[in-house]
This record gives C-alpha cells, structure tokens and sequence, in this order.
C-alpha cells in the first residue's frame, strides 16, 4: 500500500513538471471547447431542451468534455505498449508488485495532476465565459467525485487492456488507435449520448464507454439523480471489475507468451 | 528547377518505398485515418436528426465545408508532414537537423521530402467521400466559374494550412521544445473551418477574419458556391480572397523560414 501510495506521488510530481506542455495542452482544450459550445448553442438555436438536455447543459457538457480529455488520456496512451516493445517490462515485472497495481498507480497520480491542472482550470474558465451549472449540494458533489474516480479507473483498465495487445501483435498502435476512435464515438464525448437515436444508444452501453463520459457527465448535470444515479453508478463500478478481471487474464496470458518468447 | 523536382521526386519514392515494407500496417494506417474522419462526422450527422439545422445551415451544407478542409488538410498533411511541429520540434531537439543541413541540397525540399506518410490518404479519401455526400444533399447551380474556382480554394487551403506548419516548425528553432500552441490553429483551424463561420462569437470571428485570415478560405468560398446570402455583411468580393489569404500566409511562412534558418544557432546534440 504504501509503495502504491509513493509511486501515485511520484508520478503526480513528474506530470505537474510539464509546465509548458500542460499549458498548451490547457489552451487547446479550451480552445476547441470554444468551437463546441459555439456549435451546440447554434444546433439548439432557439430551442431551450433538446432529449432532456438544456442549453446551459450542453454548453457545461462540452466543458466537461474537454476537461477530462487530459485525466482520462482520452487522445492515446501508449506507455504499456511501449515498455512492451523495448523491453522495459521485464524489469518491470520483477517489481514486487503487479503489474497491473504498478501502472494503475502511476496512472493515478498523473490522472490526479492532470485533473488539477488542466480540468478544474477549464471548468473555472469555463465559468467565466459561460453560464454553466455546477451540482447543488454536497452530496451531488460526492457523487461526482465518486463517479470521476470510477471513470478513471475504468479508462485505465481499457487502455491497459489495449495496450496488452503488444504481446501479440508487432503493430499493436494501429489497434489501438481504431479502440481510442471508437471510445470518442461511444462514450458520448463527440456529442452526447443522448442526442443520438435509441439503437446507437443502446448499441454504446453494450460497451464500457458510456461509463466513462457519458455517465460522469450525466452525475455532474444532474440528469440522473436517485435511484436512477445509484445505477448507473453501480454500472460503473461492475464495468470496472469486468475489466480489472479480463486485464488480469489477458496479462497472464501475455506473460507466458513473452516469457515463451524472450527465453 | 528540374533539379529540384527531380531530388524531391527521389526524397518521396524513399518515402514510400518504405512504408510499403509494411503493407498491411500502411493499409490499416490508411482505414484508421478515414475511420477517424468517418466517425467524427457520423456523429455529426447522427445528431442532426434531432436538429434541422445549425445556424440556418442544413447537413449538407455544413458537410460542404467539413468535405473541402477536411481533404485539404489531408493533402497539407501529406505534402507538409516534414514541417508538422511534431516530427519536426524534436528533429531540432536532437540536432538531427544539423545532418540535413550539411548536406548540399536545398534544405526546404529535404524537410518536404522527410515525411510522406501514406495514412493521410486515408483523411484526404474520407474528406472526399464527405465531399460527395455533401453535393448530393445541396443543389449546387454549377457554372464555369465554380468549377474554375473549386480547385483554386482547395490549393489555397492547403498552402495556409501548409504555412502554419512551417511556421509552427520555425518556432522550435528558439523554443527547442515543440510549440504545441500551434495546434490551435492547425487543428483547431480546420475544426473551425468545417462550421459555418457565423455560429461563432464576434470575437472569434473578428480574430480568424483581420489576423489569421480563415474566414476567406472556407466559410466565405461556400456561400459563392452554395449560393447563400452572407449573414455577415461582408464585400461582395469577400469570396475570392481565398488564394490571396492562402498564398500570402504560405510567402509569410517561408519568409519566417528563411529568417530562422539564418539565426539558427544548433542545439548542440
């Protein structure tokens, strides 16, 4: 625990060192969440809800948007894979730790900087250009909280799963660049769920990624409250144990192969 | 002038010849660009059956937009990849520029011939298709001169874009570190570029029309071509500025270029 804890921290202070990349990073976002608000407003014209959603949730859920992209490496993460084709892995795996615990932590402390650094800033600047809504008491609070560390953690097990592809195929990017396109589409973050037609929708929650977005998303606008929050909370928390699950088979099923392979 | 054709030809079948060691990573490469595309404005599209229209604008007209820049900056991308910031920022970082440098070739023509990379058909084919779509849902009253014309704002798109790229290229050359601000208006540029111009705020506006000129270059060639009537009350010559908006930020581009060749001091690696 306490390895775990230190190495959270590690990677917490390594990610706040990129001060001008998480600046940039910072300006960017916000920029094309400029665009995407102008472009709701325009689709809503004069209409006040469109699916359950007002204006001034949409306009938020493009902040929201744009604010996760850096705490859930919405863009590509390919630090596993990496370590995988050079080889770094094999010390990796002698850490007394596993494998999965080792990435998750450093994930987190990275996610936690980048939450700090890049979302709240967003969402504050946010605030002083836009009307948006923020939750209303202390227990919405929680609940988004609850949901942002649920989303993060599900996004985590995702990509590490993508990224075990490496073990199998010399050209695991390619792989991983169509699961990060498909996560844009389904997770609700190109464009609320919601908006699409009820096959699409029921199409994406098949998938973890509504869980990720779309549902911290719908906490944080308050679309979902009782029990229809304590739901898709629940949802959340199940995806995340398929996919700690299925991460833990497919690692050990990577490992013999590597080992198979590296003699 | 022959020459330099010549080398530049040589410089791109290296390039190609390549990538094509690796057919079946270069052909999902190619898809996993268009799907991107195919994707973003699918879920455009999927949305506009709850909306009839953004701003006036029906899906196809918007698709009329997002067809044109999408392709150009896949084409830009694929002409210009040697100066994308990215691959060129830490060719700066690690001096390997130095070696170009040394080398007795134009050094403008061997960063264009550095990076080739097929998977941009992949954008350039999906804008295309998009394109196509977008003429089959508009009723576009071709004349001579639009067709005449077409082509001239697809070039002038990309040599801006291409311009940016150099320019965000140049910057490394005191920065060391890859100026990813540049994005804003690369990306961000085309983002911006495949929605009708008045949807955004006046600030917004005003800033892509006097500074960075991208108002010329997409939104006000659709209204000629669409034959809309223009909500922003600009010159009636306002849609044939687009080559000079292209054109005069590729001169400005190449100008900052040469200036920073001649200040370039290496990094020392």
């Amino acid at each position: 625990m306490r390895l775990f804890y230190e190495l959270i921290k590690t990677s917490f202070r390594q990610q706040l060192t990129y001060r001008t990349a998480n600046l940039a990073g910072l300006a960017t976002n916000f920029f094309f969440g400029l665009l995407r608000a102008a472009i709701l407003i325009a689709l809503y014209g004069t209409a006040q809800e469109v699916a359950g959603l007002s204006l001034q949730g949409a306009v938020t859920y493009t902040g929201l948007t744009q604010a996760v992209i850096a705490f859930l490496s919405f863009f590509g993460w390919w630090e596993v894979m990496d370590s995988v084709y050079s080889g770094d892995i094999s010390s990796d795996l002698l850490k007394p730790m596993r494998y999965y615990t080792f990435w998750l932590a450093k994930d987190l402390g990275r996610a936690l900087a980048s939450f700090l650094v890049r979302g709240v800033t967003i969402m504050a600047a946010y605030a002083l250009i836009f009307d948006i809504t923020f939750p209303k008491s202390a227990g919405h609070w929680l609940a988004v909280g609850v949901s942002l560390v649920l989303s993060t953690m599900i996004s985590f097990s995702w990509r590490f799963l993508v990224n075990l592809s490496a073990f199998w195929t010399p050209d695991a990017r390619g792989v991983g660049r169509f699961a990060f396109i498909l996560s844009w589409f389904m997770s609700g973050f190109l464009m609320p769920l919601r908006f699409f037609p009820d096959w699409f929708v029921r199409l994406c929650h098949l998938t973890p990624f509504p869980a990720t977005v779309n549902t911290v998303v719908e906490v944080y606008l308050g679309v979902l409250t009782g029990p229809e929050m304590a739901q898709a909370l629940g949802l959340q928390m199940l995806w995340f144990l398929i996919l700690l699950t299925t991460c833990q088979f497919t690692l050990r099923a990577g490992v013999r192969k590597l080992v198979i392979q590296g003699g | 002038m022959q020459h330099a054709i010549d080398t530049y030809r040589r410089l791109i079948a290296v390039r190609i010849r390549s990538q094509l060691q690796y057919r079946v990573s270069a052909l999902l490469d190619i898809v996993a660009m268009a799907i991107v595309t195919a994707v973003e404005f699918g879920a455009l599209a999927l949305v506009f059956q709850r909306f009839e229209s953004i701003a006036g604008w029906t899906l196809g007209e918007v698709a009329f937009l997002y067809g044109i820049v999408t392709a150009a900056f896949g084409t830009m991308d694929l002409i210009f990849g040697g100066f994308d910031p990215d691959t060129f920022g830490p060719m700066v970082q690690r001096g390997t520029l130095d070696q170009l440098l040394l080398k007795p070739v134009n050094i403008t023509l061997q960063v264009l011939g550095s990076a080739f990379l097929l998977r941009r058909f992949g954008k350039i084919a999906q804008g295309i298709v998009i394109f196509c779509i977008a003429l089959s849902m508009t009723n576009v009253d071709w004349t001579l001169a639009k067709v005449v014309y077409l082509p001239v704002v697809f070039v002038s798109q990309v040599v801006f874009f291409g311009g940016l790229f150099i320019i965000g290229a140049t910057s490394t050359f005191w920065t060391v570190q890859r100026v990813e601000a540049i994005n804003i208006f690369t990306y961000g540029g085309s983002e911006l570029m495949s929605y009708p111009m008045h949807v955004y705020a006046k600030w917004m506006r005003r800033f892509f029309t006097y500074i960075v000129p991208m108002v010329f270059l997409n939104y006000y060639p659709a209204l000629y071509f669409l034959g809309k009537p223009d909500p922003l009350n600009g010159p009636a010559y306002a849609p044939f500025l687009a080559p000079i908006a292209g054109f005069g930020m590729l001169a400005a581009a190449l100008g900052f270029w040469r200036f920073g060749l001649k200040h370039y001091t290496s990094t020392g690696t």
